[in-house]
């Protein structure tokens, strides 16, 4: 397969790459490559090599929390104030394939290719992520529960990259869990993550992956267990595992059926809750 | 290979060389290190990420080859495969464990397995069982059936010690 490659040395100069249709950005390479090498892209033209654009930095401003679309999962896994205040989020990174991918499969991408099995999604959605967009001079800013459409596909117009994530600046408790083939190397079959703080009353948020075309969020656990006594009881602990289970639509494919799926939407949410009692 | 697609010069630091060469757009660091660059240590088990056969150091941390894009190399980037440790203590140390615990059988999972391991090593020279198959977790053997190899990851950092 012949196409060509270009290094734009800045984000004006690749957002005018990627309005051509077949002009495919790549970072880390982890879903990229492994697709062109498939033949997953029928028209390609050329890839887009974003690689130093774009900030790989996580930082602190204001009452927000700024990861660089460019930072790694090793990186994001391991960081203070990720680990500190976003577990679900550290946690997700750190479930990703093993370490020659997590060093450079970045957050950008696994948001970018916006695979409804994509790990980090799930804790993004529970600690309400914004996706700071990029197109040439303009930029915008899109809640993560509006930035995914479909399997694979976002609301990025050509032209259009993150630029960055953003995280409400809280200290959070939270969870992540996933159910794969194995431990290391293997793509959710189903994963969740969990969000909770506590600003005088408690907020949950759960986020559900490969239990529909995109993320689901689970509204009615959610509503129910910010409404039940705390400490949570077993049987509170029930009924949101069974509103997850209610929730989840899943499908059967290759990696495994709707309904071992749902059953385990319930296990998942019942353990991330677990996790994060003391 | 076609010979009308666009050739690309890059420039990157190999086993401790700065060094030019050219490369296709969809040529990976695999294929120019064991094409260009003639070192063949570094294997390609299953090109897509999931075996490990084909780990290198990129910029001190371990990576897959063969999802890396040659082209998108600059000069700042840092690439040392097993043929670059080869005078290395540490890697030398490791190496010596490897066969002394019989952790070799076809040996094609090898020099990943030993990247992966050095990689560990330098950062934590003490790693717990569980580190060490967690480290491990993206390299794949056919053969050994992973004891040996983790015996030998174990007497590699037993003998750092002293
Ligand atoms: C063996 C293997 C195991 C894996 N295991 C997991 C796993 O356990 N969990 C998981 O979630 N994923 C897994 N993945 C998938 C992949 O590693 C992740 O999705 C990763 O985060 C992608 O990041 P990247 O930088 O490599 O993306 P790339 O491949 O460079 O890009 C991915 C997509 O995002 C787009 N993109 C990248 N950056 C931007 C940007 N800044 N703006 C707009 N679009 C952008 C690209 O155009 C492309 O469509 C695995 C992959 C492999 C090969
Ligand atoms: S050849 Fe690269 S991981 Fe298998
Ligand atoms: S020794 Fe044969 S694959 Fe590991």
């Amino acid at each position: 397969m012949s196409f060509e490659f270009y290094k734009p040395s800045n984000i004006k100069e690749a957002s005018e790459l990627l309005k051509n249709p077949g002009y495919v950005a790549v970072v880390g390479g982890t879903d990229t490559i492994v697709k062109v090498k498939g033949g997953f892209y029928k028209a390609l033209k050329a890839l887009v090599d974003l690689n130093g654009l774009f900030s790989k930095e996580i930082k602190v401003e204001g009452d927000k929390c700024i990861i660089g679309s460019a930072c790694v999962m090793n990186n994001i896994a391991h960081n203070p104030v990720i680990v500190e205040n976003f577990p679900a989020l550290a946690e997700a990174a750190l479930s990703v394939a093993a370490e020659q991918i997590r060093n450079v499969a970045t957050i950008g991408g696994n948001v970018g290719n916006s695979s409804p099995v994509g790990d980090t999604i799930p804790a993004l959605y529970s600690l309400e992520a914004e996706v700071n967009i990029v197109g040439g001079e303009e930029k915008r800013t899109v809640p993560i529960n509006e930035f995914i459409t479909g399997v694979g596909r976002n609301v990025l117009q050509p032209g259009e990259m993150i630029e960055s994530f953003a995280i409400p600046m809280r200290k959070t408790k939270g969870a992540f869990q996933k159910l794969g083939e194995r431990k290391a190397l293997s793509i959710s079959k189903i994963n969740l993550g969990l969000s909770y703080w506590n600003d005088g009353k408690p907020h949950y948020r759960i986020g559900m992956g490969a239990v529909a075309i995109t993320v689901l969020r689970v509204t009615k656990a959610e509503e129910f267990l910010e409404a039940a006594p705390h400490p949570l009881s077993d049987e509170t602990i029930q009924q949101a595992a069974q509103y997850a289970i209610e929730t989840a639509k899943p499908i059967t494919d290759i990696r495994s059926t709707k309904e071992y799926r749902k059953q385990m939407a319930g296990v998942l949410l019942k353990r991330a809750l677990n996790a994060i009692k003391n | 290979m076609n010979t009308d697609e666009k050739r690309i010069s890059i420039q990157f630091n190999l086993n401790g060389h700065d060094v030019k060469t050219e490369v296709l757009p969809g040529m990976t660091v695999l294929e120019m290190i064991r094409r260009n660059f003639k070192l063949t240590a570094t294997k390609e088990g299953c090109g897509k990420g999931e075996c490990g056969a084909c780990s290198i150091l990129f910029n001190g941390l371990p990576i897959n080859s063969c999802l890396k894009l040659a082209a998108t190399l600059t000069p700042s980037d840092k690439i040392v495969t097993v043929e670059g440790l080869a005078d290395d203590e540490l890697m030398q140390r490791i190496q010596k464990a490897y066969v002394d615990e019989g952790a070799v059988q076809c040996g094609f999972c090898i020099p990943g397995m030993t990247i992966s391991t050095y990689s560990l090593l330098k950062k934590n020279p003490k790693p717990t069982m569980d580190e060490i198959k967690y480290a491990l977790a993206g390299n794949i053997c056919r053969c050994t059936g992973y004891r040996k190899i983790e015996a030998a990851v174990a007497k590699a950092a037993e003998r750092g010690e002293k």
